[in-house]
């Protein structure tokens, strides 16, 4: 796979860049989301936006390379006729170094006001790239369905956003100032060195491969050392992580030295790989150093020879030192370059994939009225779901009319497919097959946010968000006043709890909800969806870390106050679910009885079986 | 989330690198005496740093004299002794030869040196993590351990492969150029020094300046990284509740303020560059209009200036180096700090008596009271005697104090007063690992590790037979999750590749348990999220397996511990009722309010 020689590693990277910038096309539109129609689309068409700032700054760019280029025409001009005085029979000139120093000063102060303002320039671009491309992949996230959330995973998503966009906006700000940098020293370091006296050719096309050669070689070694580095870090984070979270196993079992070998060996690799990895690059700069002081040395001899035969003068010699320095600068610069470029263009790509990613859950047409007498009205018709992602069939021949007002509740072994089937109705994913009907219109017929609205989920893992608790309910209804949030919490059972907290709702939840338990998590979840007053409620296995006394009282609040809500409760014990309208039985995927808690008793052995593992002997 | 490695990012952006290096600098509270602990480090190599040191000298005198040939060598060519040129030339890139070879050994020993230093730092550390009592793990954030072991311990090698070299010979470059340029002309020296001074201070107050800018970026950065995954982690919710909208405008603004910090901080980091040519060349200016006059009164020879053009930039850069390289020792320092904190905390107490023979498995509480936080009692006068043989269940709410216990047994915490006995022994008298060797546990949280399933069911002894293994298999139900598993017991198991269900972690970690062969076992909610057909197998079979051990149970399903020997009911850290199902639902006290809330269900 890997090529070869260094010069097919370099060539494999201008091909990689240009590739990528090619592919662009600059749709011009302001706003990010109607933008990244067609795949075409690139991350780099974000820049054309900025073209004049990428122009200007080049501008700039060249204008402060074009000043440091010939600064030493004029130290020559000062070496020569003014300390040396060439033209005045050897007696320095001072009035000439005033004169062209002043001159040089200020010419170096346009120069630097133009690196300054090309700074400037390629901040505002560079910076204002970046921040589109991180707007537009947030709002391409947020609206993303979850298979395409589950596909991506959401760790990745999370390092897209904040490493990745990062390394690209880092990769196009190096490119404007570094590359045009690189080229014009390059180039016109080495046209101003040949120009002096052509013998300097011959320094630079052997000094110029040999640096060359020295930094991709160096290069080609390490960048497979940096993934291995990676990889052997991850290793040890997750070695100590998986320590430090489970003590208390290893504790129990007595294996602290098996821990500690077992992080000594990982630690050698790392360290081994590093070694390796800070050896490498050590050695770089010498070479390159040697490589350089040798041509220097090569150049005072040519001009040595050159100011014998009376063909040039002292000054040129330093002026050429100084420019064969700035060549050999610049491919030190350019290699570095290439090494960003790699990374940024890997980076690209990676966005790129969240951008050209259209969400595949999309609004219907949304226009009809719900019936009053339809709302809260839930009907499957011979609906069967398969995850994208995997191949076997999760749910099948599902057939189900949950009527307005009704509870039922849904019982099964893990894995049977109860989240699946309650995630159809508000389209978190979409059916296979068969059509899932919410007050009398198809899913997928309505706007996604209407039909939302229609529905209140409580997951299964409570997902709190780091504000207070206050905002956190208000999340089910952002216009809701305090007692309206109060009485959702009080019949989620949540409100003791709370008032107890130091500053009661305005009780800060801390970033990961560690200073809430399970219970409690799980009862403001639950808060959060009856303060939206929707026509469905779902709850999703959202009681398990109740103890039974408070999810009774849930349970009974949910009866008596939220009558003519169509309620529908995943539960793995039977006691959270005994007391439904109707119960549905899920086995492999489909639904095998649908009753009410006494029939089930006599009709679904399932059921039966259940029952008896969780209640033995007892009587109900 | 993935740490990036801060080696690599440094070996990389090196511009960037330049300018944090003196704004994130850190300070370590007592720089004393943390120097002096990270010196002991360094004395165990005391022969590679002197070599280092040398190198760096050697390398030092190379870059020190060889600008002095070549302007003899100018010197010659100006003087028309073309002969003369040749020699100086050679001793000039020998010379440099000799600085690129020393410098070349010197990476190589640093990286060596460094790696060898810092290896033994996070040995030295992870060692002491495992040690640590539960309390110190439970009450430090587990992500700052981890930077410590990774970061911070990385921060050091840096410092030892690159700062400390670099600090070393920019010291002597700096003392070696400005003796050199004293020595060649003490005026124009001067002039230099005062050139670099203003220098020094330009960027000074640039940096003064930015730091202000940088700071403000760095927080806007972290409240927009908390944005991001708290709204793309719970994305879940967000859609749930249309809060697209909402969340993408917070995050908008956010973004744009951060762009707004950013570019006023690039901007300024960006002059920097050009802000020093234009002073560097000033100063170049300068040395040659005064060299000039110098020359032109005879004071100096052309090839002086020469020189002086050379050291003047060979001056600055080691200053600039140095100011950097301080902010990298400092934060490194910061970092040793942190370590050394680790490394002084107290670990768990393994001396005591060594129990040889089995346990009868008597158990018994004296009066035992505990608290997590002094003043917060969660364990009170709790007495209670467990024969040998029993199988105890505790249940009570949440907060009643049933892990506590756990942990007080296991000498997770130790007690504050009273006494836990261990067939008649205080189990304080008794050496850690052979107590913990004597209980097999199965905790609340299922804790695997990244390791093939063998590995992790065989975690308490290698010496587990296959035979034995697909026995336990069998009775956990674990062997149907395991024949639908690639690579069978080989299988790794890992975050990315493997996902096992909760219920299918617990069976894992309940055979892991009974390969352990304990003579007393405990099982903390260890099959909540089993299903309870499966559950009430598994009791079945463990009943069997440890009929002669005592066992004691923490469930919430009441179902499951129905036929214990005896049921410990608590609340607020007491026992308030004991007996067997019978007795206590006859009682009317609070098992019989759990029984029926569970049993008799919502109707009540």
């Amino acid at each position: 796979m890997r090529p070869n020689l260094p010069i097919v590693q370099l060539l494999t990277w201008v091909k990689d860049f240009f590739e990528v910038m090619l592919k662009s096309r600059y749709n011009n539109c302001n706003t990010g989301v109607q933008r990244m129609n067609g795949k075409n689309f690139s991350t780099f068409s974000y820049i054309g936006k900025y073209w004049a700032l990428v122009i200007g700054s080049v501008l700039f760019m060249i204008a402060e390379v074009s000043v440091d280029l010939y600064q030493p025409r004029m130290m020559r001009v000062i070496v020569d006729f003014g300390v040396l005085g060439l033209d005045n029979n050897g007696t320095p000139n001072i009035s000439l170094v005033l004169r062209v120093g002043l001159r040089m000063i200020l010419i170096v102060f346009v120069g630097g006001f133009c690196g300054v303002m090309c700074g400037v320039l390629t901040n505002l671009c560079g910076q204002n790239f970046g921040n589109d491309i991180r707007k537009d992949c947030f709002r391409k996230i947020m609206h993303f369905s979850f298979a395409q959330t589950d596909k991506f995973s959401s760790g990745s998503l999370i390092t897209r956003i904040t490493n990745d966009v990062t390394l690209t906006q880092n990769m196009i700000q190096q490119l404007m100032r570094g590359f045009v940098r690189c080229m014009m020293f390059l180039f016109a370091g080495s046209y101003a060195l040949v120009s002096m006296d052509a013998d300097y050719r011959v320094v630079i096309l052997v000094a110029m491969p040999l640096i060359l050669l020295n930094i991709l070689l160096v290069l080609r070694k390490a960048n497979p050392l940096f993934d291995a580095l990676q990889k052997a870090l991850d290793k040890i984070n997750t070695l100590v992580q998986e320590n430090i979270a489970g003590a208390r196993v290893v504790k129990a079992f007595n294996q602290e030295e098996h821990e500690t070998q077992r992080f000594e060996a990982q630690n050698r690799e790392y360290m081994d790989i590093q070694r390796r990895v800070l050896i490498l690059l050590s050695m770089m700069r010498p070479t390159m150093n040697i490589i350089l002081n040798c041509a220097v040395v090569a150049v005072i001899k040519i001009g040595a020879v050159s100011i014998q035969n009376g063909s040039a003068a002292p000054g040129v010699v330093m002026a050429a030192v100084t420019y064969l320095t700035q060549i050999l600068n610049g491919m030190l610069m350019l290699a570095m370059l290439f090494q960003n470029i790699t990374r940024g263009v890997t980076s690209a790509r990676r966005l790129n994939e969240i951008l050209v990613t259209e969400s595949d859950i999309k609004d219907g047409a949304g226009d009809f009225e719900v019936l009053p007498a339809e709302r809260g009205h839930v009907r499957f018709r011979n609906v069967s779901f398969s995850y994208p992602s995997s191949r076997g069939t999760v749910l099948h021949d599902i057939n189900l009319d949950v009527k307005p007002g009704e509870t039922l509740a849904i019982i099964g072994e893990t894995g049977c497919g109860k989240t699946s089937l309650v995630n159809l109705i508000p389209r978190f994913y979409d059916v296979s097959g068969g059509s899932v009907e919410v007050g009398g219109h198809d899913v997928r017929d309505y706007k996604l946010e209407e039909l939302r609205k229609r529905v209140a989920v409580v997951l299964q893992k409570s997902e709190l968000f780091s504000s207070t608790i206050r905002e956190n309910i208000a999340m089910g209804n952002p216009l809701a006043d305090l007692s309206e949030i109060e009485e959702a919490a009080r019949s989620a059972q949540a409100d003791e709890f709370i008032s107890r907290c130091k500053s009661g709702y305005d009780t800060k939840v801390s970033e990961a909800g560690m200073s809430l338990s399970g219970g409690q998590r799980q009862r403001i979840a639950i808060s959060r969806a009856l303060l939206k007053k929707a026509d469905i409620l779902i709850l999703d296995d959202a009681t398990s870390a109740l103890d039974f006394k408070t999810e009774a009282a849930v349970q009974e609040a949910l009866r008596t106050r939220y009558r003519d809500v169509t309620k529908i409760i995943i539960a793995v014990r039977i006691m959270s679910v005994k007391n439904a309208d109707r119960i549905a039985v899920i086995e492999d995927g489909t639904i095998t009885a649908c009753d009410t808690h006494e029939k089930l008793l006599s009709t679904s052995t399932a059921y039966a079986k259940i029952y008896e593992s969780q209640i033995k002997d007892t009587a109900p | 989330m993935k740490y990036e490695s801060p080696t690599v990012q440094r070996g990389i952006n090196m511009r960037q690198g330049h300018t944090q290096g003196r704004i994130n600098v850190e300070k370590p509270k007592d720089r004393k005496k943390t120097f002096a602990r990270l010196a002991r480090y360094f004395f165990g190599e005391r022969l590679g740093v002197l070599l280092l040191m040398a190198l760096v000298f050697v390398g030092v005198l190379g870059s020190v004299f060889a600008p002095k040939y070549q302007s003899s060598a100018i010197d010659c060519i100006v003087a028309g002794n073309f002969g003369g040129v040749s020699y100086f030339l050679a001793v000039m890139m020998g010379l440099y030869i000799v600085n690129g070879l020393a410098t070349m050994l010197q990476g190589y020993l640093g990286a060596v040196l460094s790696q060898r230093m810092t290896g033994r730092i996070r040995d030295d550390l992870f060692k002491k993590i495992v040690l640590l009592p539960i309390s110190y793990t439970d009450t430090h954030s587990h992500g700052d351990l981890i930077s410590r072991i990774t970061n911070d311990a990385d921060n050091i090698s840096n410092v030892i492969s690159q700062s400390l070299s670099s600090m070393f010979s920019g010291v002597l470059m700096l003392f070696g150029t400005v003796a050199m340029m004293m020595w060649y002309n003490i005026a124009l020296a001067l002039l230099s020094c005062s050139m670099v001074i203003l220098t020094l201070f330009a960027t000074t107050l640039l940096t003064k300046y930015m730091r202000k800018y940088y700071v403000r970026r760095q927080e806007l950065l972290g409240a927009l990284n908390g944005t991001i995954n708290e709204m793309i982690g719970n994305t879940r919710t967000v859609t749930a509740y249309n809060r697209q909208k909402t969340a993408i405008n917070d995050f908008v603004k956010t973004a744009d303020d951060l762009t707004k910090a950013g570019i006023i901080a690039e901007t300024i980091s960006s002059s920097m560059g050009p802000v020093m040519n234009c002073l560097s060349n000033v100063s170049f200016v300068l040395v040659g209009v005064f060299g000039a006059w110098f020359a032109l009164r005879g004071y100096i020879t052309v090839g002086v200036i020469s020189a002086f053009v050379v050291y003047a930039r060979q001056f600055s850069r080691p200053i600039n180096e140095l100011a950097q390289i301080y902010g990298q020792i400092m934060t490194a320092l910061a970092g040793a700090e942190r370590i050394f904190d680790v490394l002084d905390e107290q670990t768990e107490n393994f001396a005591g008596v060594q129990i040889e023979q089995k346990t009868r498995g008597v158990i018994e509480f004296r009066h035992v009271n505990f608290s997590y936080v002094p003043g917060v009692q969660v364990i009170k006068d709790f007495s209670l005697r467990i024969e040998a043989g029993r199988k105890i269940a505790l249940v009570g709410s949440t907060g009643s104090g049933k892990t506590t216990i756990i942990n007080l047994l296991m000498r997770f915490y130790d007690i504050d007063s009273g006494e836990i006995l261990l067939d008649g022994q205080d189990i304080r008298s008794i050496a850690l690992k052979s107590l913990r060797s004597k209980i097999g546990i199965v905790l609340q949280d299922t804790v695997l590790f990244t390791d093939t399933v063998r590995a992790n069911l065989t975690y308490s002894r290698n010496d587990v037979t296959d035979h034995e293994l697909q026995n336990v298999a069998s009775f956990t139900g674990f062997d149907r999750v395991v024949k639908n598993l690639q690579s069978g017991y080989e299988t790794v198991l890992n975050s990315s590749n493997i996902t096992l269900s909760q219920g299918q972690r617990q069976l894992l970690a309940i055979g892991r348990a009974f390969l352990s062969r304990p003579e007393i076992l405990i099982l903390d909610e260890a099959t909540s999220s089993v299903d309870t057909r499966l559950e009430k197998h598994i009791q079945d079979t463990m009943t069997e397996l440890t009929r002669h051990s005592t066992s004691l149970i923490i469930a919430h399903r009441l179902s499951t511990i129905q036929d214990a020997d005896e049921i410990i009911v608590m609340d607020h850290g007491s026992i308030i009722e004991t007996g067997n199902h019978r007795t206590l639902l006859e009682l009317n006290g609070r098992y019989r309010e759990l029984y029926e809330t569970q049993f008799s269900g919502i109707s009540t």
